[in-house]
Formats: C-alpha cells, sequence, structure tokens
C-alpha cells in the first residue's frame, strides 16, 4: 500500500470521512422513506484498527446482533454490514409489516431485513461511486442473527491474510420515536484505501 | 475471568477462568491439566503459518498457536502427558458464501485436530461446525468447558 494509515493528512483524514459520510447520508435517506420516519446518523467515525481488534471495536465479540453483510468488489473491495439489536431489526420489520411481535427469524423477517439493508447499502455505494468515480458492485445481502465476532470472523480472517490492519468507519443511526438504533460498518482493505485516497487527492 | 481475544491465548493455574468470545469459522482451543489446575485457551484463525503474509503473532494459527499455548502451560507446571483438550469453532455462519473461504471453519477445525495429534493430546470434546457463534468458558477448578450459543443454548463439556 502506498499511504501509510499513520501519515494521513488532517485533510485526507477527513476527505475520507466526508465520503462516507456523503455514502450513509443517502441511505439513510432512503431508509427514512421507507419507513416514513426520521433517521439521523452521527458523523461517522474512522478507525484504523488490527483485523484482531475489529470485533471489539464494533461492538463486542459476543453481542448479539442482527447483521446484514454484503460484500463490495470492483475497484475497491470490502464489506459493508449493517448491524442492528434485536430490538431494532424488530422495529424495522414491524414497521415494515405492521404485525406486533414479529420473531425476527422468520423467513420473511429476514428477507425484509436484508432487503432494507441492500437497499441502503445500494444507496451508499452508488454515491461512492458516483462521487469517486470508481466502478463499485456489491453482492446479494447475507443475513443472521447471532454473535457478533463470529458473524464476521470469516471476513477479517480472509483480509488478514491480505492486511494487518482494516480501515473502519462506524456510523451510529437512530430513528426517531424509537429507542432503536444500529451501526453501519464500513470494512475496506488497504489496498482499497490507496484507491479512494488516489481518486481523492486528484479532486482537491 | 481472563478474556482471549481473537489470535489470542493465554494460560492460568486454578481457579481461574478463561473464555473466548464470538467464535464463527475461529476455532477455541482449550487445553487443560487435571494433575495440576494448569489450563490455557487460544483463539486462532487460520489453519496454518506457512502461507501466511505476516508471522508476527503466533497465536493466530492452529500449527503455530497450539504448541506455543502448551509450552506456556509447561512452564507454569503442567505436564504435557497429562494434557487434555477441547475444541469449539470452526462454524461456516453463511450456508451460500459464495467466496473461496467456504471452508475456513472445517479447515481450521481439521488443522486444530492434525495439531492435537501430533503433540499426542487427545481430545475429549468437541463442538464445532454447523452454522452459529460460540463463546467458551474454560473453569481450572474442574476443566469443565461451558460452550455458550446465542440460537442454541448452553452446553458444557
Amino acid at each position: 500500500m502506498k499511504y501509510k494509515i499513520s501519515n494521513l493528512t488532517e485533510l485526507q483524514i477527513s476527505a475520507l470521512r466526508e465520503v462516507v459520510n456523503i455514502g450513509v447520508g443517502n441511505a439513510v435517506t432512503s431508509l427514512s422513506k421507507m419507513i416514513s420516519k426520521e433517521v439521523r446518523i452521527e458523523v461517522p467515525g474512522l478507525k484504523v484498527e488490527l483485523i484482531e481488534k475489529v470485533p471489539e471495536v464494533a461492538g463486542g465479540a459476543d453481542t448479539i446482533v442482527s447483521c446484514v453483510i454484503m460484500e463490495v468488489s470492483g475497484d475497491i473491495d470490502g464489506y459493508i454490514m449493517m448491524m442492528l439489536s434485536e430490538e431494532s431489526a424488530k422495529t424495522i420489520c414491524t414497521t415494515i409489516t405492521n404485525e406486533e411481535d414479529t420473531d425476527i427469524m422468520t423467513p420473511l423477517n429476514q428477507s425484509i431485513i436484508e432487503e432494507v439493508a441492500h437497499i441502503l447499502a445500494g444507496s451508499y455505494v452508488s454515491s461512492l461511486s458516483d462521487f469517486l468515480r470508481l466502478n463499485i458492485k456489491i453482492s446479494p445481502p447475507m443475513q443472521t442473527f447471532d454473535m457478533l465476532g463470529a458473524i464476521i470472523d470469516h471476513i477479517l480472517i480472509e483480509m488478514s491474510t491480505k492486511a494487518e490492519n482494516a480501515l473502519l468507519f462506524d456510523t451510529l443511526f437512530t430513528i426517531e420515536g424509537h429507542e432503536m438504533d444500529g451501526i453501519f460498518l464500513t470494512l475496506f482493505d488497504p489496498d482499497s484505501m490507496d484507491v479512494i485516497l488516489e481518486r481523492i487527492d486528484t479532486m482537491i | 475471568m481472563i478474556i482471549v481475544g481473537m489470535a489470542d491465548s493465554a494460560v492460568v493455574k486454578k481457579p481461574g477462568k478463561l473464555t473466548t468470545l464470538g467464535l464463527g469459522s475461529c476455532v477455541g482451543i482449550s487445553l487443560y491439566d487435571k494433575s495440576t489446575g494448569v489450563g490455557g485457551m487460544v483463539h486462532i484463525m487460520l489453519p496454518s503459518i506457512e502461507q501466511a503474509r505476516s508471522k508476527e503473532n503466533t497465536a493466530k494459527f492452529a500449527d503455530t498457536g497450539i504448541p506455543a499455548l502448551l509450552d506456556g502451560m509447561v512452564d507454569i507446571g503442567a505436564y504435557k502427558h497429562r494434557t487434555t483438550a477441547k475444541i469449539a469453532g470452526g462454524a461456516s455462519m453463511f450456508s451460500f458464501n459464495s467466496n473461496t473461504q467456504l471452508n475456513i471453519g472445517e479447515r481450521n477445525v481439521a488443522a486444530t485436530k492434525q495439531v492435537l495429534k501430533e503433540l499426542k493430546i487427545p481430545i475429549i470434546a468437541q463442538d464445532t461446525g454447523e452454522n452459529y457463534g460460540r463463546t467458551i468458558i474454560l473453569d481450572t477448578e474442574n476443566g469443565e468447558l461451558t460452550v455458550k450459543s446465542a440460537r442454541k443454548g448452553i452446553k458444557t463439556y
């Protein structure tokens, strides 16, 4: 990799953060339209972590979450994940189906959560590719409800064969009127960060 | 309770407890010598250090992490020939995973078994494979390994 993560300039860091912010912002607008509720996001946190530390940083290896994973490929490689607490996943399902007492593991609810995440990631990725003029694709979503560490460890294993560190953006979002929140996690390998930074450098 | 992170290991004497959280495709190996009450745990990510890009952290790999763990236990008093193993993890979380990492869980379990066989450490319990995450706790008071999961309850080996 060309850019050393520890040597990034303030400007590059804000640019990276802004890129993710635009992406997540668009995703959240889609979510907001879909469920007709206001959704707020926080400015994404950017972290560079040893791959082994990612589960802890993302919220704890044994935290039980409903997680949807999509693989990002093309000019940049990585993963986009949406993690929701059980309550938050239920809120999304009930808002869409209007049913009380949802079991989030029913096939219908699983596919609702998958589709919601897919739509969100779709708008995220298309805004990234428009902004950076990169060719980026996302895989179909994979959803499960389990321990965070267990869900993402095969991804970390795969990344660890290529890199020591992962670039991690976590964005917290909250939905108006509900005690719910979720995390949008974006993981890029360091080579992809180079690609993004090169694009940013040509723009500024 | 000592928390063993991903690609990490630790040893402890009775009455200490060791735990590692959220094992998916990774494998948690818990070793125990009943005669001295010495226990150890390692959370491996990959089968072998051979093809690894970075060989710094030996606890990341089955073929280096397990022997190092055993050495660490012997250092604090365990007898190698009395040590037994209990293993957990190696799940395949997504059945429709399309990439080459398809069987990383299985490969980790196979490598773990091979390494333990070479070290002549018998595996007296295992809870591996399938598609769910596991958190394991070793109690050096009695050598019991508790396996917790989000969807399949708690088991004790």
